[in-house]
């Protein structure tokens, strides 16, 4: 049986008060890197997470509409000759626009995206909208989402108050979530619901038809080669459309806001700030350790330990600091993340893959530590031991 | 190879340190400065030496010279039938598993238990399976038997300073080198400490180098050799030294520093 006297951990653990510190110290670095890291991809996924519920192989935008934000529509004609292609299954047409709604609790005026269709056609197949189908067709009716912000008041069905200064009555909700485009939540509502909106409008005011289309969803019909026929779609159709698969609908929304946007570059400066804080406090602890043991560790030098042994030690602390401090760490992040969906609607999520990376990287910042800690246990002179 | 070629010369393979026109120099170039001068010395096996001389006079570098600590530059140096000159640094570290060190501090890790500190030199041989009992029957030869599992923090100055010397002796080494051991100790932990390192020498025949300023131990040594400015001054049997030193001019000298 080999068992080595763990210097590592007694040297760790001696001093209580300083292993807490630095299990503190590597487990805020590991709180920073998550937060930083989740709100990024928060951000980011938020973006995309309407369009990726969106029911459609293909989408139509007008050529202008850039990204989600931009209000640009295209005429509906568009739909109709692209269903006309050999393939397309079906075509339905979503109508978006910003309307302002009434907190029925606080009587404040908050912006909320609508998203419109026909309540049978399964634009948006999400539960609580299939559920509420046929309420949807009532007149002056709509559903809310849930995970609207609190601004919007309380969220269930049966309220009445007023969107764009109409009355509304809630029928149901279904759950979805706020990006940047969304405002303080999302209305959906059948398309005749939306004329009766928003169809009569002041010449002043964004008045809405049901002639221009906001995004434009096509079905394409099992087996079918959905690149080929985008990009037959893409040749053929007039200028004034843009044809997407899903997916490059998805990235190129994606792109927009990483590219477009310092919210990439902001997060992950955070993040590698908050891994050099990391270094810097786990190379204290250590080098505190080296340096008040560099007698001992000088004299095991003496009695003919190596270099590599005291290496070892060193790293054993940076690792055992890695694992001890990683763990609260992830634990509070996993906490943080709910609260955070929970109260802004973001799309936090504590993905695997995410819980890997960063564990390699506390690990590296954890080994890089003791890399710089343990030059000062290599050079210490075991001949400076005798004598002092 | 460095065996080898030391076998056939060593026809004096009862010593334990041979020594041979040693010199040695701190620093370089203009600041190079010689500390060591010619020392010739042998050390038979089973000899318990103690090493005097005012303060600054080398004692300290030649015991570390002859622990292996540092490298040589000249003359001949060999320790346990190794040459030390010109030797590699990783060869010296083996050199030195077979020496036991002992410092004026007792260096041991606050955060390991007596036993634990001891574990630690039986570790360097890679014996794992008996290494508890062995610390532990050391550390009884010593007095500790009831202070095993104690750290250094809740012992006395002369029961770390009888740990560090359990930790130097465990491995049974045929060198021990020891300097100012009893420094930190009042007169009656220094006088145990030593009569301990006596017996042990002398049961298991082993060559103990001590460098001291307290005549009052004097008595335990089979030979005393004094340093005075880097040269070996004198090297007498103990009987002699004290015969030619009387005690009032031996106690002024040792407190000139
Ligand atoms: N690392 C070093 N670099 C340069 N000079 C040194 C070094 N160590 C010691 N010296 C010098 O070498 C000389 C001998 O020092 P050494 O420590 O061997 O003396 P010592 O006999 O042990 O003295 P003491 O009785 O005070 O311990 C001294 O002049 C000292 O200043
Ligand atoms: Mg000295």
């Amino acid at each position: 049986m080999r068992r080595r006297t763990g210097l590592a951990w007694a040297n760790l653990s001696y001093e209580r008060r300083r292993l807490l510190t630095a299990i503190a110290g590597v487990s805020f670095a590991v709180l920073l890197m998550f937060i930083f890291r989740g709100f990024e991809n928060a951000l980011i996924d938020s973006q995309i997470q309407l369009l990726k519920l969106l029911n459609g192989d293909i989408i139509l935008v007008s050529k202008l509409k850039q990204n989600m934000f931009v209000p640009e529509q295209f005429a509906r004609r568009r739909l109709y000759q692209a269903q006309a292609y050999e393939g397309v299954e079906a075509a339905y047409p979503l109508y978006t626009t910003t309307a302002y709604w009434k907190n029925p609790q606080t009587k404040r005026i908050r912006p909320l995206r609508v998203l419109a269709f026909n309540p049978t056609d399964p634009v948006l197949p999400l539960s609580g909208i299939i559920a509420h189908q046929r309420e949807l067709q009532l007149p002056w009716t709509a559903l809310l989402d849930a995970r609207s912000r609190p601004e919007v008041g309380p969220v269930e069905a049966g309220i009445v108050t007023e969107v764009a200064e109409q009355q509304v009555k809630l029928v149901g909700t279904f759950v979805l979530g706020t990006d940047f485009a969304s405002g303080n939540g999302n209305l959906v509502m059948s398309d005749q619901n939306f004329l009766r909106y928003f169809g009569n409008l002041g010449p002043d005011e964004d008045r809405r038809d049901l002639n221009t289309v906001d995004v434009g969803l096509l079905n394409v019909r099992a087996g079918e080669d959905i690149d080929r026929l985008a990009q037959t779609l893409r040749e053929r159709l007039p200028e004034d459309v843009n044809v997407f698969t899903k997916t490059q609908f998805m990235q190129q929304e994606r792109d927009y806001w990483q590219n477009n946007t310092s919210i990439g570059f902001v997060f992950s400066l955070l993040a590698t700030m908050s891994f050099i804080v990391g270094i810097i406090l786990v190379y204290q602890i250590l080098y505190t350790d080296v340096a008040e043991h560099w007698a001992e560790y000088a004299t095991l030098k003496a009695m003919g330990y190596s270099n590599t042994y005291l290496l070892w030690i060193v790293i054993q602390e940076a690792m055992i600091l890695a694992v001890i401090g990683f763990l609260p760490g992830l634990i509070i992040s996993a906490g943080l993340y709910q609260l955070t969906a929970s109260a802004t609607g973001l799309l936090m999520k504590l993905t695997v893959t995410r819980v890997l990376n960063l564990w390699i990287a506390t690990l590296l910042m954890c080994l890089i530590s003791g890399a710089i800690a343990v030059r000062k246990v290599q050079a210490t002179d075991p001949a400076e031991v005798f004598g002092t | 190879m460095v065996r080898s070629t030391l076998l056939n010369s060593m026809t004096e393979t009862d010593h334990s340190v041979q020594i041979r026109q040693l010199n040695y120099f701190f620093g370089q170039a203009d600041l190079r400065k010689q500390v060591l001068f010619d020392i010739n010395l042998d050390l038979p096996k089973g000899q318990i030496v103690i090493m005097t001389g005012p303060s600054g006079s080398g004692k300290t570098t030649l015991l570390t010279l002859i622990g292996a600590l540092r490298t040589v530059q000249s003359g001949s140096l060999k320790v346990l039938n190794h040459e030390l000159v010109g030797m590699r640094k990783a060869d010296l570290v083996e050199v030195r598993r077979n020496i036991g060190f002992i410092f004026q501090a007792h260096n041991l890790f606050e955060s390991l238990t007596a036993s634990q500190n001891v574990e630690m030199a039986i570790e360097l041989l890679n014996e794992w399976g008996n290494k508890r009992s062995k610390a532990v029957d050391v550390l009884t030869q010593l007095g500790l038997a009831d202070r095993v599992d104690y750290k250094p923090a809740a012992l006395s100055g002369g029961q770390k300073q009888r740990v560090a010397i359990a930790r130097a002796l465990v491995n049974h080494p045929a060198l021990i080198l020891a300097d100012e051991p009893t420094a930190a100790l009042d007169k009656k932990s220094g006088r145990e400490v030593v009569t301990l390192m006596q017996k042990l020498a002398q049961q298991e025949g082993r060559t103990i180098l001590m460098v001291t300023h307290d005549n009052r131990i004097l008595d335990v040594a089979d030979r005393i050799i004094t340093l005075v400015d880097g040269r070996l001054e004198t090297d007498e049997t103990l009987d002699n030294f004290v015969e030619a030193h009387d005690p009032k001019a031996l106690d002024r000298r040792m407190f000139i520093m």
